[in-house]
């Protein structure tokens, strides 16, 4: 009845079961930040694997929408086909209701049909709001359209309980190609070409041994009964269910987690736009390189945003503080609650998630020396951490470690007038360069001073210069120096 | 959600609309179904809606990425004048050339989906978005230094010290950090 399209349909659904269920399982950041840290997944591989999670959910999301559309493409010839194959023989097999039906009316009033088309819409407007353009410039769209995901996958779990794809449950008392000597052979198929002909959905295992013995023996079975049908159990709950089941007790935990309060110490406002916030909350514990979530509902009910930690609680201090830029409108409405509304009762302290360990490979490293390089455009954006660099200057100078650190500061846009950041910090002023670093020569003179060691580049900032360092690290040099690149990511 | 801008996901709806009719059309013709006729006519409306919609209009706020080769139809496009700037203009036109491509099965889910960039147009175009083509940015002035200065000094030397240079007031100088700044030894 159906053909080329059953096939295709069915390869393209085993896929999409698949793809439906593993896309879920990097979302589990929590679950991912466990095994992360843990100590059994030790293997520097491992960690860098599970760094990479939004690019496979974002494979396996492609992956989703490739496939679906060669699903939708096979079904709509499918739909086409039941109704002009109707079968006066099998009427169990049938989707259409009498032969011609038209092929649109099955595609919306059947249970299917109907989930389906609603599936490719909101995949629609799921895969147009994913786009990298839209991420950039509205990330608003892409977060709404995404939470879409929980209808997609109800609407799911109904489109395959419509249970239209059969198999034959009673294959002994009717093996198909059986002679049934009550009912005229329809002329267009002859005895002997039964065999041949597909049977529409059925299950093909048991049948596989048997037909050669039919041709040789020349003898055909006599059936003892009509064929039976029943549909297939939907296997798509048993790959979805897991995930699914996973993914919901995640969010869960995050909600109740969330729920401890966090108290602000102090909001402390720096120059470019800059806003440093310093926090409380017990039993807190992070990691130089974490970053942590803020979720404040009286600024945005839906929205949180991540951000890394400057500043991490150690044993005799709990506070810990993130530094935030005012770019966007859901942070100027915090910072706009933060120091116009400071005298109100703080209640609505921003709910938080602690999260992952994006730049937690330092800790293998065995540090002997530390080169920081800063690119600002604007001078007064120095000013942010200039008192911790000098007091670390400082704290090391007394040490007699000066070359433990290598600050390089640079200022990429200057109007022409030579600036200094500010007299009390002069040990910045004199490693202050005006222009853009020059990665290459930089990455030699590295290389020079720091022969057959391992170097770690941690890169945070934006792409371009990140591809750069990308190349720079992974391109060998004269000296026999290891560069191994990071990358900050908030995935 | 004060600032989002909806004529940038209508674009990329519409785009993928398009894309859905021409597949949409180009196997109703090659399969030759009954009434193919409505194909080739979704074959034909997908691909004006794809070079309508593939030169991206420029956001009011930031920059925009541009697609790639678009300024040669941004040129194009920007001939039209009011009736491609208008979005009132575009949602009417994709809610038109949507309907006849609805009575032919397989391209029944391109109207669908250009239907809904249609109306997020109308959305777009109630909230007052306008399409302003990406014009390119003038020449730029051989780099100096290797490219690592993006501004040279624009007085010749001499250069008076600082004090005396005419700077408009900043900020106030020494900036107090209220909360003194500590090391934590590890």
């Amino acid at each position: 009845m159906l053909g080329l399209g059953l096939c295709i349909s069915r390869a393209s659904a085993s896929v999409l079961n698949l793809n439906c269920s593993l896309v879920l399982l990097p979302m589990c950041r929590i679950l991912l930040a466990f095994l992360r840290g843990s100590q059994k997944v030790a293997s520097k591989k491992t960690r860098r694997l599970l760094d990479k999670s939004k690019t496979f959910h974002v494979t396996c999301g492609v992956t989703i929408c490739a496939f679906s559309v060669l699903h939708v493409a096979a079904h709509l010839v499918n739909v086409l086909n039941f109704s002009v194959n109707y079968t006066e023989e099998f009427l169990a097999l049938n989707a259409a209701n009498y032969h011609g039906e038209d092929p649109r009316k099955l595609l919306f009033t059947t249970v299917p049909g109907l989930t389906g088309v609603l599936m490719v819409l909101v995949l629609f407007l799921m895969c147009t709001a994913s786009t990298y353009a839209i991420r950039l410039s509205n990330y608003d769209i892409f977060w709404y359209t995404h939470n879409l995901f929980f209808v997609f996958y109800v609407l799911l779990l109904v489109h395959v309980s419509g249970g239209v794809l059969k198999y034959q449950i009673n294959l002994e008392e009717h093996p198909p190609g059986c002679f049934h000597p009550n009912t005229t052979l329809q002329e267009d198929i002859p005895v002997a070409g039964i065999l041949e002909e597909p049977f529409p959905e059925y299950t093909p295992e048991p049948f596989q041994a048997e037909p050669e013995p039919f041709v040789q023996n020349n003898v055909v079975r006599i059936c003892t009964e009509e064929p039976k049908f029943q549909s297939h159990f939907p296997e798509t709950w048993l790959w979805i269910s897991g995930p699914l089941c996973l993914y919901c007790a995640e969010r869960l935990y995050r909600y109740i987690r969330s729920y401890k309060p966090v108290t602000i110490t102090s909001v402390i406002s720096h120059p470019s736009n800059v806003l440093e916030l310093r926090m409380r909350k017990e039993n807190f514990k992070a990691k130089p390189g974490q970053y942590i979530i803020l979720h404040c509902p009286r600024v945005s009910a839906l929205e949180s945003h991540p951000f890394t930690l400057t500043m991490c609680p150690t044993d005799t201090k709990a506070t810990f503080g993130v530094h935030l830029k005012i770019v966007g409108d859901w942070t100027e409405r915090f910072r706009d609650l933060l120091l116009l509304h400071s005298n109100q009762d703080t209640e609505i302290l921003p709910n938080f998630q602690q999260r992952n360990y994006p730049n937690d490979d330092w800790q293998c490293y065995k540090l002997r020396r530390l080169y920081f390089i800063w690119v600002c455009r604007e001078i007064q954006s120095f000013r942010w951490f200039a008192d911790l660099l000098c007091m670390l200057h400082n704290k090391l100078w007394q040490e007699n470690r000066p070359d433990y650190i290598n600050i390089q500061l640079y200022l990429s846009q200057t109007d022409g007038i030579q600036k200094i950041i500010d007299e009390k910090y002069q040990v910045l002023n004199s490693r202050l360069l005006i222009g853009r670093p020059r990665w290459k020569l930089l990455f030699d003179e590295i290389a020079k001073c720091n022969r057959q060691k391992t170097v770690g580049v941690f890169c945070c900032g934006p792409n371009e210069i990140s591809k750069v360092l990308h190349k720079l690290s992974n391109s060998s040099n004269s000296y026999g120096t290891r560069f191994e690149y990071n990358k900050e990511s908030f995935s | 959600m004060g600032r989002i801008e909806w004529a940038m996901w209508a674009n990329e709806q519409a785009l993928a609309s398009g894309l859905i009719l021409v597949t949409g059309g180009v196997v109703a013709v090659a399969a030759q179904f009954k009434g193919w006729p409505f194909a080739a006519y979704a074959i034909a409306a997908g691909v004006f809606v794809c070079l309508l919609e593939y030169p991206r209009g420029k956001r009011k706020k930031g920059s925009t990425m541009e697609r790639c080769g678009q300024k040669y139809l941004t040129a194009v496009v920007k001939v039209f004048g009011p009736i491609t700037r208008n979005y009132y203009v575009r949602a009417i036109l994709h809610a038109a050339l949507a309907v006849p491509a609805g009575f032919l099965l397989s391209t029944i889910l391109g109207t669908a989906c250009l239907g809904i960039a249609s109306a997020i147009y109308l959305l777009a175009a109630i909230r007052g978005e306008e399409w302003n083509p990406i014009e390119q940015k003038p020449q730029e002035r051989p780099q100096v230094g290797g490219g690592t200065i993006k501004q040279p000094p624009a007085m010749p030397p001499p250069r008076p010290p600082a004090d005396t240079r005419k700077k408009p007031p900043a900020e106030v100088a020494g900036q107090e950090n209220p909360i003194p700044v500590t090391i934590e030894a590890e």
